[in-house]
């Protein structure tokens, strides 16, 4: 397998903005990422794209807009691991030889998509969700087992929402750039209790790219390139396989397989950015990602480690929280506000000396398993 | 009288007292499955028996929403609970006036209308406090 490397990255703003088409939002992502590149377009010799919501040749329709057309491209889906799944394809690509440059795009209008304003739903015929499963639910029963088996509190949850929402406040592509008390955050309105409004990911529309080139090429445009120590990407396994379900059997899996690749351990990482779709949520992938033990996910929280000025800062961009979810961006998203990090170019969110980053997101809700997928790179300058 | 269809074929069977549901188990590694499947997730072993699952249960977690999900209105509580034969059933919860819901509340299987469509009642699984 070669090396691969991360060249250029790129995302719209992010907010409600259901005035600009996909391929607005894409063409502003991937023209930034080309841009930061310092490639031509006709450079590109692969692509792929995430979408979820009401999708068709989604790669075609964005790339169109830059002038890249007549080249192998794919469009993927693993809900909110899209993006991800996006960055993998290219990245086996390069890996394996078959191209030299790429480009990963993950998009999503979610103001104009049939779920705006409403609780996301599991695929139309699945059981659980003709009974009432959605994505708040399902985080919902998994915060009562936090509360029961971690002790964790409601203010610890509310302490995610506040943290990120912090981080989004200097993130000049943020949705929201506001401040909040832990109060604020549980006085909000009720979606599944015990998770209310300000601790749900806000619907957001948005685009992310990210250019790879195999490391020979990556070292024409810059002496100290950003490195894929690992890319993975798994799906769950069956529910009736796990007994507690505050342990995920897929991340942490994801997360070793990530560490192996990498050769190297969670102590080994500077900055993190990872999926907290629902705020109770990040404690649980701290435990995953092995950034503390099982079980301590709180304590970690509580030490004020995970955020920015800390010693592992965890979704310095502001996270899904703050910083938005355009669901299938997402995991491209992570992937480039990881290497900004690496270059010193995060600004007033910057991990100081970041040498190593982890990005991971999770998506998909199915009746009968743990969750869809979990995408997990780790970048190394 | 409005004609009454399961929201899901197979799933459960009407008692006088309730229902219960019905899943298989494996004839070769005895894993057992909820809801039924046509061939051992576990093993791979293709003959499995039907078996009808115990009504009561322990409540392992749940939740009140507060905004629509399928054709259910809010409030609704949705939860999970764990059946003696190692199975774990999400399910809609029905409250019972002067209990509220905690984890490890001992639950029982209750058969009713889940929603309306057009002139037809259609019915499902719901846990209620034992």
């Amino acid at each position: 397998m070669k090396e691969v490397a991360v060249l250029g990255v790129g995302q719209s703003v992010f907010g409600k903005l259901p005035h600009k088409s996909v391929a607005d939002l894409g063409r502003e992502a991937v023209s930034a990422a080309i841009e930061d590149a310092g490639i031509k377009p006709k450079d590109i010799q692969v692509a792929y794209t995430s979408r979820l919501y009401d999708s068709m040749v989604t790669s075609q329709t964005v790339l169109k807009e830059v002038g890249v057309t007549a080249l192998e491209m794919f469009n993927v889906e693993n809900a909110c691991a899209g993006g991800s799944t996006a960055v993998r394809g290219v990245w086996k690509d390069i890996a394996s030889g078959l191209y030299d440059v790429g480009i990963a795009v993950g998009v999503e209008s979610m103001t104009t998509s049939p779920i705006a304003g409403k609780l996301i739903p599991p695929a139309k015929d699945d059981l659980e969700g003709q009974l009432g499963m959605t994505m708040p639910t399902l985080f919902a029963l998994l915060a009562r087992r936090q509360m029961e088996e971690h002790g964790a509190t409601l203010e610890d949850f509310a302490q995610v929402s506040v943290k990120n929402h912090h981080h989004g406040c200097l993130n000049p592509m943020a949705q929201y750039k506001k401040e909040f008390t832990i109060e604020e955050v549980l006085n909000s309105r009720m979606i599944c209790d015990p998770i209310t409004l300000l601790q749900c990911c806000p619907n957001t529309d948005g685009a992310a790219a990210v250019i790879m080139c195999s490391m020979d090429i990556a070292r024409r445009y810059t002496t100290n390139p950003v490195k894929v120590a690992a890319s993975v990407l798994l799906s769950g396994d069956y529910t009736f396989r796990q007994t507690d379900i505050t342990s995920s059997p897929l991340g942490t899996q994801a997360a070793k397989m990530a560490y192996e690749m990498a050769g190297l351990g969670p102590e080994d990482l500077d900055v993190v950015e990872l999926h907290e779709a629902f705020a109770p949520e990040e404690i649980l992938r701290y435990e995953d990602l092995g950034l503390c033990a099982p079980g301590e996910g709180v304590a970690l929280l509580r030490s004020g480690a995970t955020a920015v000025g800390g010693k592992i800062p965890v979704n310095p961009s502001g996270g899904l929280l703050s910083l938005g979810h355009p669901l299938s961006a997402s995991g491209v998203r992570v992937v480039a506000e990881i290497t900004l990090h690496l270059r010193g170019q995060a600004g007033q969110r910057q991990t100081p000396n970041a040498k190593v980053g982890l990005a991971h997101m999770l998506g998909g809700v199915v009746a009968g398993l743990e969750a869809g997928a979990c995408g997990i790179h780790i970048l190394s300058r | 009288m409005a004609e009454k269809i399961p929201f899901r074929e197979g799933t459960f069977i009407e008692e006088a007292e309730g229902g219960r549901l019905v899943g298989n188990k494996c004839k070769s590694c005895g894993q057992i499955f909820f809801p039924q499947v046509q061939t051992c997730l576990n093993c791979f072993h293709k003959e499995l028996e039907e078996i009808p699952l115990s009504r009561q249960g322990e409540l392992y977690s749940y939740t009140k929403a507060y905004m629509p999900a399928s054709r259910f209105q809010p409030p609704y509580t949705v939860g999970y609970v764990n059946l003696p034969e190692g199975v774990r059933v999400f399910a809609p919860l029905k409250e019972v006036e002067g209990q509220s819901f905690k984890v490890g509340l001992p639950m029982k299987l209750v058969i009713e209308e889940l929603w309306r469509d057009g002139d037809k009642e259609v019915i499902g699984y719901k846990f209620t406090p034992a």
